[in-house]
């Protein structure tokens, strides 16, 4: 099964739709609330997701090697059944 | 502070101005609630009513574009999801924001 | 019925400079620049700040809160067109700075 990390803030509804997808999936997953870590951590994330074509926009989703921006249920079900 | 009565307030001042960008609030009332709330807490904590599915950084001027509410800044991206990204507001013809999709700026820029 | 009131004498006003006054109660900020005088609401459309701190280059006034930035000549919000300050007539006689409100 492919790794899925979800980077969210704690006050965002979209983040927290998006974790219960997974949830209701019974997809594991790992989810990081950006605002509750400590400047160096929230640097090394945002450098990651800046990285891989993100923003400051949430959530940010890593399925596999690829990653996406929003909650998309569709753009999940393609990334998560993508070879 | 009193939460209720400032999230009443934000409702009053923002109506106005998102009227006039052709927006209104979502006609889904516990996301509205619930999103209120969250600017209500990030201004409390900050003095500002931050968008709360933005991050914050270090730049002023970049911060201040996701100040509620941030179309303006966001018009041509927020105006073909027809939805501000946290979706406290939706185009004035929206009646079912659920059918909405959520994409980044870059897939607009993509085409 | 709009009329002419008086805001303030001429002399309390610098170039460049921002004054604001209340005529009729109203929050209207006065600007003078290169010997121009405008006058807008002093009330930021965002959350209601007042502009008087505001700073002002070339002719974009910008809000002290949140950094909304408006042409001082049309009140225009430059960020959105459908969004501005209102500008009010301004007539200057007998050393005092008259508003139409």
């Amino acid at each position: 099964m492919k790794k899925v990390k979800v980077y969210a803030l704690s006050t965002c509804l979209w983040c927290k739709k998006t974790k219960r997808y997974f949830e209701e999936k019974k997809i594991p997953f790992e989810a990081v609330d950006y605002d509750k870590q400590d400047d160096d951590c929230q640097q090394k994330i945002m450098e990651e997701i800046k990285a891989n074509g993100g923003t400051g926009s949430f959530p940010f989703v890593k399925i596999g090697n690829s990653c996406t921006q929003g909650y998309n249920p569709g753009e999940f079900e393609k990334l998560l059944e993508k070879k | 502070m009193n939460v209720e009565q400032r999230k009443q307030a934000l409702r009053f001042l923002f109506g106005p101005i998102v009227d006039k960008l052709g927006y209104k609030f979502t006609p889904v009332e516990e996301d509205a609630e619930f999103l209120l709330e969250q600017e209500v807490l990030l201004e409390a904590e900050t003095g500002m009513p931050y968008c709360p599915c933005q991050a914050r950084g270090k730049d002023r001027a970049e911060n201040m574009k996701i100040v509620c509410p941030c179309i303006p800044f966001h018009r041509r991206h927020y105006d073909a999801m027809k939805r501000c990204w946290c979706g406290l507001f939706v185009h004035k013809d929206v009646t079912d924001p659920d059918k909405l999709v959520q994409f980044p700026e870059s897939a607009i820029k993509e085409g | 019925m709009a009329e002419f009131i008086e805001a303030a004498a001429l002399a309390q006003l610098r170039d460049p400079g921002l004054a604001p006054t209340f005529p009729k109660g109203l929050p209207v900020l006065l600007i003078k620049k290169n010997g121009a005088l405008f006058a807008l609401e002093n009330r930021c459309p965002h959350l209601g700040c007042p502009l008087t701190l505001g700073s002002l280059d070339g002719d974009v006034l910008t809000c002290p809160c949140h950094d909304w930035r408006f042409d001082i000549r049309s009140g225009r919000f430059l960020d959105a067109p459908e969004l501005g300050l209102k500008i009010y007539r301004t007539r200057i006689a007998e050393g005092k700075i008259f508003v139409e409100v």
